[in-house]
């Protein structure tokens, strides 16, 4: 029975993708004694649509070779049904968009394969099967750890007052996200890199920064501190 | 549409600024719209936002005015501009849509290297608008999804930005988050 997954969002694989790092990810998935999931939300985002554009045709092939590989799986692997992820999925992104409110208006914050990784992983914290997401996008990270601090960004960002549901706060206890920058950090002190050089972790950190992954330069330089 | 009568006033103001050619001013009107355009992810908000920004793109670009076709399209741009205004004056929401969907009908019958420059204006106005968007506090996919934009475009374009150094982004402590990593992968 699987011990542990690792939960992949859209933009963690795409900042992987478009850095050249899925070869990492792969060597990842080697020492890692459980299952790296994809939901078929997710696998529409970075698979299903980019493979008809021209331009992101390549990444999606990537992808799709990870999948067809078996480094990254569908939840069916370890015993998830689709429609058991998509149930609790409408349910919470119900919750998550009328959460916050702002001059009269439901914003609504979040997608199906954003509330796919959150459902999933809701369904293994029940089946107490250890898991992590893997999210780089700013939102989710911010409803489900500090729901506070995107009410305040929203009211800065938008000049309005908005109001919290806080009676919604529960449903979106008990995740655990890391982002693209952790992962690459453990790919790192594992010695997965095959580069080497005192600047390697930083420019890995900031590669994958600008290319989506939600982090601070101030968190690249706590993380670089680390020992 | 939400706040008619601002997007009245903003498309006005642009009107003007072309015709004045004061360029400067149509990307501060393109970010007024944006605040809106989040709030309510109001399609037709949506749509002012990216034309009025691409609007500003293509007009301070001087050597357009060199292609043969520049005269009809910036002639069908301030007409549109100016039928949409008295469209939403008269709350006629759809004539509003077939005038802004005029514009680009326009651009897609012109010829040669004029329409791919423009429509290549139009593209990236998405994208940038859906960075702006994401800035705002809504996630990556919901804001793909509201301009028709990959993921792959927006994440490539925010991550350029300083849209992850605002102190509301950090939501836990560097080492705690690695710890999280290193407990998964032990």
């Amino acid at each position: 029975m699987t011990q542990k997954v690792l939960i992949f969002d859209s933009g963690s694989l795409i900042s992987l993708s478009i850095n050249g790092l899925l070869e990492e990810l792969k060597k990842l998935k080697k020492i890692f004694n459980g299952e790296f999931i994809i939901t078929k939300e997710v696998k529409k985002e970075v698979v299903d649509n980019p493979i008809k554009i021209k331009m992101y045709e390549l990444e999606a092939l990537k992808i799709q070779n990870l999948i067809d590989e078996g480094c990254l799986n569908m939840p069916d692997k370890i015993g998830i049904t689709d429609k058991e992820i998509t149930n609790l999925m409408f349910k919470l992104m119900n919750f998550a968009n009328t959460m916050f409110i702002g001059n009269r208006n439901e914003i609504q914050l979040i997608q199906q394969g954003e509330t796919s990784c959150l459902a999933l992983s809701k369904i293994l914290n029940e089946k107490k099967i250890k898991n992590v997401l893997v999210v780089d996008e700013r939102t989710t990270r911010m409803l489900v750890e500090k729901p506070e601090n995107l009410k305040e960004l929203l009211e800065k960002k938008m000049h309005t007052n908005v109001k919290l549901k806080e009676s919604n706060f529960k449903e979106f206890n008990g995740f655990k996200i890391i982002r693209s920058t952790e992962l690459i950090y453990i790919a790192y002190k594992k010695g997965l890199i095959n580069l080497r050089g005192k600047e390697v972790l930083d420019a890995l950190l900031y590669a994958l920064k600008f290319k989506g992954c939600a982090i601070s330069s101030e968190e690249i330089e706590e993380i670089k501190n680390i020992k | 549409m939400k706040e008619v009568d601002n997007i009245i006033r903003i498309l006005g103001e642009t009107r003007k600024a072309i015709e004045t050619e004061n360029y400067s001013k149509i990307k501060n009107l393109s970010n007024q719209t944006i605040n809106v355009a989040s709030l309510t992810q109001d399609p037709d908000n949506i749509n002012v936002a990216v034309v009025v920004y691409s609007l500003d793109k293509v007009f301070e670009r001087e050597h357009y005015r060199n292609y043969s076709d520049w005269k009809k399209i910036s002639k069908t741009i301030l007409s549109s501009l100016e039928y949409s205004i008295e469209d939403l004056e008269k709350n006629d929401l759809n004539e509003f849509r077939k005038d802004f969907e005029n514009i680009r009908l326009c651009i897609k019958k012109i010829s040669g290297k004029l329409k791919e420059y423009i429509q290549e204006v139009f593209r990236k106005a998405k994208i940038n608008k859906a960075s702006r968007i994401y800035e705002h506090g809504i996630s990556m996919e919901q804001t793909a999804k509201l301009l028709g934009i990959t993921m792959f475009e927006l994440a490539d374009y925010a991550g350029k930005t300083g849209i992850s150094d605002v102190p509301e982004s950090k939501t836990l402590d560097a080492k705690s988050r690695i710890k999280l990593a290193e407990e998964i992968f032990r």
